[in-house]
């Protein structure tokens, strides 16, 4: 794993360690600690069983009027046992809570290192699956299953010690469950993490149907499918319901056998231990308080017993779910820093040099050749599917771009530290994708602090440029209206303008704009393109676009068909040439001059364009 | 001795909070954030609009009568199980009362030398004991499915509730957040069958019954360890207060660190576009923090109780033996198996008290849980009954009438007319244009037709019939719809063109693929037919989906066809697949077309152009260029340029045309 990149330098997430006995050895002072805690306790609990057979055998033997020194001892000992209970919870849990966060922060810091092809491979839906199941996993096994094992064997070292003094052969007697206790446990703990897996799957179906169902519920309505879609949501409800009992039988069946198994090993105590106490310690049996504290130690062993099989699964299942995390961690990040400092500043001259790409098999990009220079704007236009917006993503080195084949003031972008390409080359995507936060966050998105002056004047500057201001100031909040998830309160075409209004702010030295267009009136596209050629001063502009009035407004027009360069040239030359452009060009002023027409009427209700 | 694993009076620590509990983890990108992103230090003036829009969780009352009423119709069905169970938690609390006794018979025979009271009372405790574990596991298990059932049919009522809630209730929800309501809400409420809080109610019988058994054994020592009780109050009532703010934070912090790390994955090209990987991971570690401090609280509180309770459980043992050490001289009645029977009792006692903080937890989130879900039912906004079938109308049958809109009035917001006083009549078998700027409520008249909406005022008839007066279902089935944003299902190509099929007719999706001129285009992907829609259709272009929509509105072969033609993003080469596919779908059917192409205005009979939600003219396209109103004025426009691009279109459409040939079905 490359941890070189001049993103990583002030993020403390890449210094972490990213492995589990890595993870392990960061944390083993507490665990050391904890151990001595946990030994402490055991000790207590042992002197405890010890004082009350002092006590008992004091209170039932000739010398009641001893009983005072145990008694004190026994209050002075369930002090310590508090404390140091406590406080090896407080030290091995929160090692593992610890842990938890570290590989957590590691897994966004991977994630953000991570492209398209990594992202082909694994869902959103499954990322999550292993940021939230795997992970808490993994914090068991560094928490709690660690706690648990050297309890365990503390927990038996304590009271073994008490019962064998006792008498060895009610020890052995009172164990003879055990070794069924731990087969049980254990294979009704695989079981049972076998069915919640299960039943968390059915749950991630129920709310995939349901989630489907209501995202398309104009479609459900118009095609009357709701009984189809009835039929959908009740085979899933069912088989919720289904893995719930299922899991609730294990769950519910494993505490009684348990129960019941430690309950046959505490009968075999209560009789061969009664026998002994009928013979008296004289007689080679035991004494009343030896009984006593037998029975005590025996009592603190039932819950270990249970747990050592548990314990046992959840070690098994933190190291599984390392094993599933890991494969994020591991991942290789296709894209990664160039060798060259960052340079202090660029003039944002872009040439495009045989540029290629393809997404498997399938070629989308084929030997491009264009050249920008610093201030100028070049549009690329083509049909659907002619690879704009690949060529878009590869200049920002969204996707690999090939070596030597996109310089920046004649260097390779490859060559340069990522931070330093994508700072100077703004890329605005075709998706308008916004951040559930507020209008002002997602302006000011590149900005580290939104609040500041300056920061909102920049917002509301980029606003008033994407034609958006307006209508954000007109929002129930204003600028502070929450967006929703992914922008649900707004329209196609306010969240489009937003996102451009964010590109705005950015003020690289190229802008890549793909298609910012796509979604707004032909009036509000002609103020944005004035906008555009306005940043077009001060900056290299590239623009996607499908729309031949957006281009022409351009230095220079590259047409895209099939990922290759079928026309180059000025809007005047290309229209002159007759070729696709052409066609496009007259395809479109027809349909623009219908508009012009329309536009007499007045703006539409606010709102109806997201209702409609 | 406690036979049963009690983890609250064991040494082992059991971890807080998650118990192995479901999660419904989102699969959707928008789906888990009912509570979203963190408003970071510093958000003054965005904070309050921020924590409104979080939903930070409110923890109310524990119990609430009225919400417990409410849920009660939905568990009806099962009482019998729910009785069952309740009716084995008396019957084991009473059997767990009786175990010290005999404990103590036990070892009282032992002592004074009884070897047949010894196997007498050996035998009754083990079949006590083993009785009380099959008790309660039946126990368990018939709690279980009371609650799985009640709950799952809870969740069915909901969805059916979501399914006639009005387009106006899902134009202003999240759908995300209606999902939590039928997965995690309800799952919230079912934790109380399913953590065994109404063992609570054992518990309480328990305890009455400890005190009532110990005060009958021995006033003084029973007296002496109640002492100790005010001592647990007080650690209990500390502790609760803070542990529950604390399972609070980790509920709220759990559902943002998500919804965080949900969106920086979907919005994963944002970010890296920007470079804005620091300030985020800067931000999720604010989060991060949170999230880690508020269980580190947890662990101690937990900790401290846990602890705590076996203290004072070890103090009261201690105590009583001190006492019984000092008194026992001058009374005889103190006898050993007396203390084995006290003992018993006290680890008896506590053990449901160190239980009480997390029950106390699982209620509260199940009343807030079944308070989201009763807010949710109680919504006013449903879709209104449909009247009794009338007959149609004699109009119909004298004019061939198909769709017709008397002085039709609707808003969607009160006081913002979108449509004013639209009349107009579409005749069977004619294909009528809808034309006018966006905003114009072109789309609106569709919704309407459909009665995706209800009318503020005025009449619509659908084959003669007033559209209030049919079935909904009925009255859908008659159409078939293209939506200008078209919605794709999770599945493959073919389930999506048979949407209204459960299994879909291969030979028939081919068919209406290849009358739409793109089943060479469908069939060239990996799969063919069978080829996998991503959800919502992520996988395919615009083109391409409206293309699917044609295929699906022949594939349903309704007598109306709405179609709304989408506007932009669509490239000339798709856009003449879609010419040919529009001539295929509209081919015998009544069909009213929202149209922004030239190409698609000649196609039709009439044409009805809207002007601020008002029909401004009607006609036929001659009629309207006679009128030299504003459709000839536009038409005129047009015309002159389409004549331009005429011929490219047609050799587009030809090589169309060629390409699907070329790939027989």
């Amino acid at each position: 794993m490359r941890e070189t990149s001049s993103i990583d330098a002030a993020d403390p997430a890449a210094a972490f360690p990213v492995t589990l006995s890595g993870q392990f050895r960061r944390h083993l002072p507490r665990y050391v600690a904890g151990t001595a805690v946990l030994a402490t306790f055991q000790l207590a609990l042992n002197r405890i069983d010890w004082m009350s057979k002092a006590a008992i055998d004091a209170v039932f033997g000739g010398t009641p009027e001893q009983v005072t020194r145990p008694a004190v001892f026994i209050l002075c000992l369930a002090v310590v046992a508090f404390v140091a209970r406590v406080s090896s919870r407080w030290l091995i849990f929160n090692a593992g809570r610890d842990a938890e966060y570290q590989l957590r922060a590691l897994l966004l810091h991977r994630l953000h290192r991570l492209g398209t092809a990594f992202y082909r491979t694994m869902s959103a839906g499954e990322i999550m699956s292993r940021s939230t199941g795997d992970l808490q996993q993994v914090r068991l096994l560094l928490g709690f299953g660690i706690l648990n094992v050297i309890n365990v064997a503390l927990a038996f070292a304590s009271a073994l010690q008490v019962m064998v003094k006792v008498s060895t052969k009610l020890t052995l007697v009172s164990f003879v469950m055990l070794p069924f206790m731990v087969v049980i446990t254990r294979s009704f703990s695989r079981a049972m993490f076998a069915r919640t897996r299960t039943n968390q799957e059915t749950l991630g179906k129920l709310s995939e149907v349901l989630q489907t169902n209501l995202a398309g519920v104009r479609i459900v309505r118009s095609f009357a499918l709701e009984k189809r879609e009835r039929g959908r949501f009740d085979k899933v409800n069912g088989a919720y319901l289904d893995a719930s009992l299922a899991l609730a039988r294990i769950r519910g069946l494993m505490g009684p056998l348990v129960g019941a198994t430690s309950a046959l090993g505490v009968l075999a105590f209560f009789w061969y231990g009664a026998s002994l106490l009928q013979r008296g310690p004289d007689d080679g049996g035991i004494s009343r308080g030896s009984f006593f504290a037998f029975w005590l130690a025996y009592g603190r062993m039932t819950w270990p017993m249970i747990a050592l099989g548990f314990s046992i699964s959840i070690v098994q299942r933190g190291r599984a779910g390392y094993e599933r995390l890991k494969q994020i961690f591991d991942a290789i990040p296709e894209v990664t820093d160039g060798p060259l400092p960052e340079p202090d500043d660029f003039d944002g001259a872009i040439s495009v040099r045989g540029l290629s790409f393809a997404y498997g098999d399938r070629k989308v990009v084929d030997d491009v050749s264009f050249d920008v220079p610093a201030g100028k704007s070049i549009a690329i236009v083509g049909r659907t599917g002619a690879g704009k917006s690949t060529v878009a993503m590869l200049l920002a080195r969204l996707l690999p771009t090939p070596s030597k084949s996109v310089l920046i003031d004649g260097k390779d972008v490859c060559d340069l530290p990522l931070s330093a390409v994508r700072k100077a080359i703004g890329y605005a995507q075709q998706d308008a994708f916004l951040f559930s936060t507020t209008v002002a966050r997602n302006i000011g998105f590149c900005l580290d602090d939104a609040e500041s002056d300056d920061a909102v004047r920049r917002i509301r500057e980029a606003s008033r440029e994407a034609q958006v201001l307006e209508e954000a100031l007109g929002l129930p909040e204003g600028f502070e209206t929450v967006v929703g998830e992914r922008g649900v309160q707004l329209s196609g075409g306010q969240k489009q303008r937003i996102a451009l209004a964010r590109a705005l702010v950015r003020e690289p030295k190229v802008l890549v704009l793909d298609d910012p267009l796509s979604a707004v009136d032909a009036k509000t596209e002609s103020a944005i393109l004035d906008a555009v050629e306005r940043q077009a001063a001060a900056r290299t502009v590239v623009l996607i676009t499908h729309r031949v009035a957006a281009a022409s407004r351009c230095d220079q027009i590259v047409v895209l068909d099939e990922g290759r360069v079928l026309e180059h040239g000025t809007h005047d030359e290309l229209v002159d040439a007759g070729g696709l452009y052409a066609k496009f060009a007259a395809e479109q002023s027809a349909k623009s001059e219908l508009d012009a027409v329309d536009v007499d009427d007045p703006a539409p209700v606010p709102g109806t364009e997201a209702l409609a | 001795m406690s036979a049963e694993p009690t983890k609250s009076t064991g040494p082992v620590e059991p971890e807080p909070v998650e118990p192995v509990k479901p999660v419904a983890v989102k699969p959707t990108d928008d789906a888990a954030q009912s509570v979203a992103l963190s408003a970071v230090e510093g958000a003054r003036k965005a904070a309050g609009t921020l924590r409104d829009f979080h939903e930070e969780e409110r923890l109310g009352r524990a119990y609430d009568a009225q919400l417990l009423g409410r849920l009660w119709p939905f568990m009806r069905p099962h009482a019998k199980f729910l009785y069952a169970s309740l009716s084995m938690i008396l019957v084991s609390a009473g059997l767990n009362l009786i175990r010290p006794v005999v404990m103590g018979r036990l070892v009282a025979n032992a002592q004074d030398d009884h070897p047949q009271g010894l196997v007498r009372y050996g035998i009754i405790l083990s079949v006590l004991v083993v009785g009380m574990q099959l008790l309660s596991f039946v126990q368990m298990y018939t709690m279980q499915i009371a609650g799985a059932r009640s709950m799952a049919d809870l969740r069915a009522h909901i969805f059916e509730f979501m399914q006639r809630l009005e387009l106006r209730y899902y134009d202003r929800t999240p759908v995300g957040r209606l999902v939590t309501r039928a997965t995690n809400d309800v799952d919230a409420v079912g934790e109380l069958f399913a953590s065994g809080v109404l063992n609570a109610i054992g518990d309480l019988v328990a305890l009455i019954g400890i005190v009532i058994m110990m005060m009958i054994l021995d006033v003084r020592m029973s007296l002496i360890a109640f002492g100790a009780l005010p001592v647990v109050g007080v650690i209990v009532w500390y502790v609760r207060g803070r542990a529950r703010q604390a399972y609070r934070d980790i509920r709220v912090k759990t559902a943002r660190l998500n919804a965080f790390l949900n969106e920086q994955v979907s919005g994963m090209s944002v970010v890296q576009a920007y470079a804005r990987e620091k300030g985020m991971a800067a931000e999720f570690d604010s989060i991060n923090v949170e999230y880690r401090e508020a269980n580190k609280s947890s662990v101690f509180y937990e900790a401290v109780l846990d602890a705590a309770i076996e203290m004072v459980g070890t103090v009261c043992i201690a105590s009583i033996l001190w006492w019984a050490g000092l008194k026992r001289v001058s009374d005889p009645h103190i006898t050993f198996p007396l203390v084995v029977v006290f003992t018993q009792y006290i680890k008896q006692f506590f053990e449901p008290v160190s239980l009480l903080a997390t029950r106390y937890t699982v209620l509260q989130s199940a009343m807030s849980g079944a308070e989201r879900i009763f807010q949710l039912l109680d919504e006013k906004s449903l879709e209104p009954e449909g009247k009794p079938t009338a007959a149609a109308t004699s109009k119909a049958a004298v004019d061939g009438e198909a769709v017709a809109l008397d002085d039709v009035t609707f808003s969607y917001k009160k006081g913002v007319p979108v449509l004013r006083d639209v009349s107009f009549t579409v005749k069977k078998g004619e294909r009528v244009a809808l034309v006018g700027a966006t905003g114009a409520g072109k789309t609106t008249v569709t919704s309407l037709l459909l009665r995706l909406y209800e009318l503020d005022r005025g009449h619509a008839r659908v084959l003669g019939k007033d559209i209030a007066s049919y079935d909904r279902r009925e009255l859908r089935d008659l159409f078939s719809v293209v939506p200008q944003d078209v919605f794709l299902f999770a599945g493959t190509v073919a389930t999506n063109v048979a949407m209204s099929d459960d299994t879909p007719d291969l030979t028939r999706v081919e068919q209406a693929l290849a009358r739409v001129g793109a089943l060479d285009l469908f069939l060239r992907r990996p799969g063919g037919l069978e080829a996998k829609v991503d959800d919502r259709g992520a996988n395919f272009s615009a083109g391409e989906r409206q293309l699917l929509a044609f295929a699906r509105a022949l594939y349903k072969d309704t007598p109306l066809l709405i179609l709304d033609e989408a506007t932009a993003s669509i490239d000339s080469d798709t856009e003449s697949r879609l010419q040919s596919a529009l001539e295929a779908v509209m081919e015998g059917r009544t069909a009213l077309v929202i149209a922004h192409r030239l190409s698609t205005i000649r196609a039709v009979d009439r044409i009805v152009v809207f002007h601020r939600g008002r029909v401004i003219e009607t006609g036929s396209h001659d009629e309207l260029l006679a009128k030299g109103g504003v459709y000839a004025r536009l038409y005129r426009l047009q015309f002159a340029v389409e004549e331009l691009a005429k011929p490219v279109h047609q050799e587009e459409a030809k090589v169309a045309g060629i390409t699907s040939n070329s790939f027989p079905t």
